[in-house]
């Protein structure tokens, strides 16, 4: 462990971007607080624990170009085109155009592809441990854990990511990782780990890549009660995150509960946005377009949802989800029921943004207390759905 | 906007009693009021089942969902439910210009009126402190932000109430069954009309790109703005989002993503009040409300016209009059 005087910040931040694009949270002309490019100057901001969007767009881009495309003439006619300025009229009879000599090639057209590569070193600053949790479950989706597929363009941006995350040290009413196996002070993923105490802030190297950033001389070893003093900060913000659920048992409850009435109830207010995944660190679903204008154009994925209407549109014009409960109960289903199946693991960090920034406040920690319960768990039967009167309120009174 | 004469708890109870009656009598199947949020800073559209629930239903200045967006097209659930709401003045004329293209049945509709005297901006509130807000009260003009340590600031209501609470001719609703409360003055003064709009229109091209860009690189295109606009009910079918046919691109750029809002804006013209719901919506930021006011500033100047202000009027664009304002520059 190391200390970094909080008078050795920017240089430390400079120094990491002498090698590396630096992303790290600041705020935009509106107040808002987002991961930016950070330039020699510009002002971090620490003090405001969550950024609106979780950084993911840094490794998992929201427009990402795979390829670019287009159609080029060759042989004879486009020797033609050329010499007339490619205003060769579209109405010039064919039989004026004489055949091809001998050896020459006749006029064709040919498909021109570019693969874009943009994998820039880059170091995530200031990220918070629920944040870097996110890029490490979604490194099993792309990373070709147990055999699955492995993508190359997240694998690429991931592999020249540093995450420097950063202790919560206050926890918000809507944070919830500890009841989703995480922590504040959370390592998973995270390279080095800063926690801030009184003149500075503590690191701590997790992997080869965090102990080569500790080179920075900027660094002082840990003095007397410093490393005491981190456990203390780390300490105090798990304490203060009353899990919201127990996790045990939820994928089952979900299982159980799949065709409970209490989801039509839950999801009433729901207006089948993509806010909740687009703002969390978690989800990954994509889309892919061919995006052209006449002739030449780009393969891109984008981001997806769950909520939007041609997420499960089949070609044949059926669509398995087409009323808004359905899309509502895969995106927890798939969070804390057909994902753990798959990988192990969960797909949600605890950061609580889907709550905050949904524009009428879906409840994620209601939906899992209400419907993560498995039936054979049950002391006592389910509350009827039905008596449960005002669905939408939070808290206890369903 | 006239100052609050703190009435808040008795229209609260009054909208109480009239969404339980309602649902004592069998005439709607849920109610759509607001309820409380995960914490004191907020209030939450709320949906009310039975009447001996609708004590969770609340009135104040925070209350700013306008709730008639879940009876656009489609969205109400199930389709033939019949439905109890309440609205506020500028909520009425969304549910106005529903009900001038008869896309509500008013039938199946009970709509109690909530006089308003101004919504708190809650995302300029919840800024004066880096760490969390978690209380926001009002009373009489002034309103008490409380964070996560326990301190309070007190700031004054009348700079933090939302833009267009401040320019609001039409506190009253225009369409109600029944008015929970006396209805509020309709204030002679207002703040000037078009203010924001004039300030922007007086900028220079190049500024007004370069905040154009600005405010339109932040979008990340999760379509809250238009599924939480009451008069934009394509639903399942936008064009924006569609691929087949693909017509806009879903490349996520400053560009783009200006292209999507035009779209937008232009789709709700005549229909749209500005109540600024799709603003309130944006996880981002993005002063769209400002788009829709432009918009409504046009429409007042060009043709005199007036979203959602009267039942007989028909949309802008869906009449033609060879003697209208316009038509005689």
């Amino acid at each position: 462990m190391k200390f970094l005087p909080q008078d050795q910040l920017e240089a430390f931040l400079a120094h990491l971007a002498e090698s590396a694009i630096v992303v790290a949270p600041q705020r935009d002309q509106d107040g808002v607080l987002f991961f930016q490019p950070w330039e020699a100057g510009a002002e971090v901001e620490f003090e405001q624990l969550l950024t609106r969007q979780s950084p993911k767009d840094y490794v998992f881009r929201q427009t990402e170009t795979y390829l670019k495309f287009g159609y080029q003439m060759k042989g004879k006619a486009a020797a033609e085109e050329e010499e007339v300025g490619g205003k060769k009229s579209k109405d010039e009879p064919a039989a004026e155009e004489a055949p091809p000599a001998e050896g020459e090639e006749p006029a064709h057209e040919v498909l021109q592809v570019e693969t874009v590569e943009d994998a820039p070193e880059q170091v995530i600053f200031g990220l918070r441990p629920c944040d870097a949790r996110g890029y490490y479950q979604m490194d099993q989706v792309f990373g070709g854990y147990g055999g699955f597929y492995y993508d190359p363009y997240y694998m690429a941006k991931r592999e020249a990511t540093t995450l420097v995350a950063l202790t919560c040290a206050q926890p918000w009413s809507t944070c919830f990782c500890t009841a989703v196996y995480g922590s504040p002070s959370g390592t998973d993923g995270v390279d080095l780990l800063l926690t801030g105490i009184e003149g500075g802030f503590t690191a701590e190297a997790l992997t080869e890549r965090g102990e080569n950033l500790l080179g920075f001389g900027g660094f002082a070893d840990v003095g007397t009660g410093q490393a005491d003093a981190a456990q203390t900060v780390k300490d105090e913000a798990f304490a203060a995150i009353d899990p919201p659920f127990e996790i045990e048992g939820v994928p089952q409850g979900l299982r159980d509960n799949f065709e409970d009435p209490a989801w039509h109830d839950l999801q009433m207010r729901c207006i089948s946005c993509g806010t909740c995944t687009y703002v969390c660190p978690n989800c990954y679903c994509f889309n892919i377009t061919d995006e052209m204008v006449e002739k030449s154009g780009e393969r891109v994925r984008t981001w997806d949802n769950c909520f939007n209407p041609g997420y499960t549109l089949e070609t044949s014009g059926h669509n398995p989800r087409e009323q808004k409960f359905a899309r509502f109960r895969n995106r927890f289903s798939h969070k804390f029921w057909y994902y753990p199946e798959k990988y192990d693991s969960l797909l949600c960090s605890g950061c609580g943004r889907c709550i905050r920034y949904c524009p009428t406040k879906i409840d994620l920690r209601e939906v899992i207390r209400t419907l993560g319960r498995p039936h054979a768990a049950e002391a006592a039967p389910a509350e009827d759905s039905e008596a449960a009167g005002v669905h939408a309120q939070t808290g206890e009174d369903l | 906007m006239s100052p609050a004469n703190g009435n808040y708890e008795e229209v609260e109870q009054r909208i109480r009693e009239l969404a339980r009656t309602a649902l004592e009598e069998g005439r709607v199947d849920y109610f759509i009021g607001w309820t409380a949020g995960y914490n004191e800073s907020e209030v939450i559209p709320g949906f009310v089942r039975s009447a001996d629930r609708v004590d969770a239903l609340v009135w104040n200045p925070l209350a700013a969902y306008n709730l008639t967006a879940f009876l656009k097209r489609k969205m109400p659930d199930p389709p033939q439910a019949k439905i109890g709401l309440a609205v506020k003045g500028c909520d009425s004329r969304t549910l106005v210009s529903l009900l001038q293209e008869e896309l509500v049945d008013r039938e199946r509709l009970y709509v109690v009126g909530v006089p308003c005297e101004g919504i708190v901006n809650r995302r300029a509130v919840s800024k004066v402190f880096a760490n969390e807000v978690v209380k926001i009260e009002v009373e009489d003009d002034t309103i008490s932000v409380t964070n996560q340590d326990g301190e309070t600031k007190q700031l004054a209501r009348e700079e933090y109430l939302l833009d267009h609470c401040r320019s609001c001719k039409y506190p009253n609703p225009r369409y109600f069954d029944d008015l929970a409360g006396e209805a509020v003055t309709e204030p002679e003064d207002q703040a000037p009309m078009w203010r924001e709009i004039e300030e922007f229109e007086a900028l220079p091209e190049a500024e007004k790109d370069r905040l154009m860009a600005e405010a339109f690189e932040k979008c990340i295109r999760c379509y809250a703005c238009i599924n939480a606009c009451p008069v934009c009910y394509c639903w399942d079918n936008c064009v924006c989002r569609a691929r087949q046919p693909k017509l806009v691109s879903q490349k996520v750029n400053a560009q783009e993503n200006l292209m999507f809002q035009m779209v937008h804006m232009f789709h709700v013209a005549g229909r749209c009040p500005s109540c600024g719901n799709c603003d309130r919506a944006c996880p981002v930021e993005i002063p769209l409300y400002l788009l829709h006011r432009k918009m409504n500033k046009e429409l007042k100047e060009m043709l005199d016209f007036e979203p959602g202000i009267d039942l007989e009027q028909k949309p802008v664009f869906q009449t033609f009059d060879v003697n209208d304002p316009f038509g005689q520059h």
